[in-house]
């Protein structure tokens, strides 16, 4: 029975593990940039759900939507004015102007919220049920629902639509986009707008089930960038999956190990894989 | 040109004569004792360290506004140059470096937390400076034969000292306790002082498990402890790692059969309202309730004390704030004491301090560290309500309903 909640615990957290990788997975695919700001965005999701939720009183979950579009319209800017200056540079380039937006991001934060604690807490977070002697927490299992949700939306907006189809053209090959009328930089500020969007909404759930601080995104970035190599650059329930994974081993290993070895393991994992398997095949997962 | 070379003249005239005007009002103004602190102003330790920088203000400015300190025949007033190690233990330790070599400060005040002070106390002891800290309590930092190195925060060992005997007197008593502690300093301190003293007392120790500093995730640990069906949980950790830690209780339906109790957390206003009623019922500890029985020279009282800050501040001040301003009186009265800026005759003096402050009666054991009690209190509608030192204060919610049966 052990075995088994340890297992529950590790799939229900391994989701929304899952959703915050989305975001970062879609933009270093299309963008070819790894988004170091990626655990900011998420932290700035979890206060915009915390301020609509204790300032207006509407639920967390109906706050998700809120913070999905106000996170991709600070993207859209974001990738529009500042990324695209650099998008074609060199990649070390990308990597220092997002580690610098993290920092600037992470500052003005405390500025702005102070460094205090905040949880999301509505009624029915400690809510939960037990099934054939398991105990099931409903949020982190509403925020495993909404992790799936956002991974089908996702893929059904790069399968289903101009605009996917588009995205994923870029992603293969921008020249032969670009002769088809693709404007890549609306594409880029859109695609980027998506994947801050994504980060946002998983910020609003983990503040339901953990905490929202101004410096919670260093973590959070360093563990979305191992489960995008773990799950790869294309289809968003590989990431999810690969959530999944990083969530039952770090689950397993805490209890079978010892709690202190999980981030080894998982940052272990990452270290096997970028052995075994390079990150070209990634992208054509 | 004559009127031109006339302006020049009277303003190099006034120019020259500035420094003259400064020199004569520098020799009117009281001197100065400047106390260098660095501090985790921003990164993960922020939240807490402020009560440092805050305890260290209130006092500062509170000294100086009451016309300072007598050294010798001279009044002195204090100056406090803080600076932000980013929650950096490295950085910590250059800017103690700095603080003393280069900004020449006169003392220096504590970081916040054992992992820092055990570093950065380090450059104190180099540079023979007394350094005065409520923010490291584990026995380790006083364990080395420092001199330089004082503490207000009782030791780390004995954090759960009270609740553990506390545990053996409640009715049901308590059997069985699982222990998690953080990997850090303090909680290392906290779980070897726990162990020994449970051991000592009969308590089983049914789980006892280690986590990594800063863990946002005690699920897989939650399901041990749950499958130990333990009579008491004892967790050491900090403010974060004690919220999510309850967080996550609740939603799997975790308790200590008959009590939880936490090392840091309980007695701040903050981590009682991000945690709202899911709050009620837990233990916690503090060396410091607000109260009107401790006398202080600057502060009148605790309670008036209390009033004062947080009108200034805004938030509730905990033990945390209370301990630094000890640690600026202790400078206050070894300096007078001392008559004299020599650091070795202040150092001389901070161990010979005996004086109340709004914190406790501040007296140095050989080893630096003050020792006073942990007062064991809950949180009851919100408040906290001090249960038991070596006696009960006050009764109990015992035991303590389990998450489902709670209102």
């Amino acid at each position: 029975m052990l075995l088994a909640q340890i297992l529950l615990n590790g799939v229900l957290l391994g989701g929304l593990y899952g959703l915050m990788a989305l975001g970062m997975a879609l933009v270093w695919g299309v963008l070819n940039i790894v988004n170091l700001a990626h655990g900011a965005f998420v932290m700035l999701g979890g206060y915009c759900v915390y301020f609509v939720f204790t300032g207006f009183g509407i639920d967390p979950f109906a706050a998700l939507p809120i913070a999905f579009l106000a996170m991709f319209a600070l993207g859209y800017l974001l990738q529009r004015y500042v990324l695209n200056l650099i998008v074609r540079s060199a990649q070390l380039n990308t990597l220092l102007i997002t580690f610098g937006l993290d920092v600037v991001l992470t500052y003005l934060a405390q500025l702005a919220f102070t460094a205090d604690f905040r949880t999301i807490n509505p009624s029915y977070s400690g809510a939960n049920v037990t099934i054939f002697g398991l105990t099931v927490p409903l949020l982190r299992f509403a925020a495993f629902v909404a992790a799936l949700l956002f991974a089908s939306l996702l893929w059904v907006i790069l399968q289903r639509t101009r605009l996917g189809r588009a995205i994923r053209a870029t992603a293969q090959n921008l020249t032969a986009a670009r002769l088809y009328g693709v404007d890549p930089a609306l594409l880029y500020a859109l695609t980027f707008g998506l994947g801050v969007g994504l980060a946002g909404a998983a910020g609003g759930l983990y503040g339901m089930v953990s905490q929202v601080t101004p410096y919670m995104g260093a973590t959070l970035t360093a563990k979305s960038f191992v489960i995008t190599i773990l799950g790869g650059l294309e289809n968003p329930f590989g990431i999810v999956l690969g959530g999944i994974a990083i969530g039952v081993i770090e689950a397993l290993a805490s209890i079978y190990i010892g709690p202190t070895f999980t981030d080894a393991i998982s940052f272990g994992l990452l270290v096997l894989i970028l052995i075994v398997r390079p990150i070209r095949s990634l992208r054509t997962a | 040109m004559d009127k031109l070379f006339a302006v020049f003249v009277a303003a190099m005239s006034v120019a020259l004569s500035v420094p003259a005007i400064s020199s004569a009002v520098a020799a009117d103004s009281p001197k100065i004792v400047t106390l260098g602190a660095s501090l985790q102003l921003t990164g993960a330790d922020a939240n807490l360290a402020r009560y440092f920088r805050d305890g260290y203000q209130v006092a500062v400015d509170r000294i100086n506004e009451q016309g300072g300190i007598r050294i010798g025949d001279e009044t002195y007033r204090f100056a406090l140059k803080v600076l932000d190690n980013q929650s950096n233990i490295n950085l910590g330790v250059q800017q103690y470096t700095q603080l003393i070599t280069r900004d020449k400060v006169d003392f220096v005040l504590g970081p916040y937390s054992s992992n820092h002070t055990l570093n950065e106390s380090s450059v104190a002891e180099k540079y023979r400076v007394p350094m005065v800290q409520g923010g490291g309590s584990a026995k380790q930092i006083f364990d080395r034969g420092y001199r330089y190195i004082f503490g207000t925060a009782p030791p780390a060992e004995n954090y759960f000292g009270s609740t553990v005997e506390m545990m053996t007197k409640l009715v049901p008593r308590v059997h069985t306790l699982a222990l998690l502690t953080a990997d850090d300093a303090f909680d290392v301190a906290v779980r070897a002082g726990t162990k020994t003293l449970a051991q000592e007392l009969g308590i089983d120790i049914v789980v006892d498990q280690v986590y990594p500093e800063l863990t946002p995730n005690f699920t897989s640990l939650l399901a041990l402890v749950k499958s130990k069906a333990p009579d008491a949980i004892l967790l050491g950790g900090h403010e974060a790692e004690s919220l999510n830690f309850m967080r996550e209780a609740k939603s799997l339906d975790v308790n200590g059969r008959y009590l939880t109790s936490l090392t840091v957390g309980v007695p701040s206003h903050d981590f009682r309202a991000a945690l709202g009623k899911d709050a009620e019922g837990v233990f916690g500890m503090t060396p410091w309730v607000i109260s009107p029985v401790m006398r202080d020279r600057w502060f009148g009282d605790g309670q008036q004390f209390a009033q004062l800050f947080q009108h200034r501040f805004k938030y509730e001040p905990d033990y945390h704030v209370a301990s630094a301003v000890a640690d600026v009186e202790t400078f206050a009265y070894a300096l007078e004491a001392a008559g004299t800026l020599d650091r070795e005759k202040v150092r001389d003096a901070i161990a010979k301090s005996d004086f109340e402050s709004v914190y406790a009666t501040i007296r140095y054991q050989a080893n630096g560290q003050i020792d006073i009690p942990q007062i064991v209190i809950q949180v009851e509608k919100g408040q906290v309500v001090p249960i038991y030192t070596d006696h009960f204060l006050n009764k109990p919610n015992y035991p303590v309903p389990a998450w489902a049966k709670r209102k």
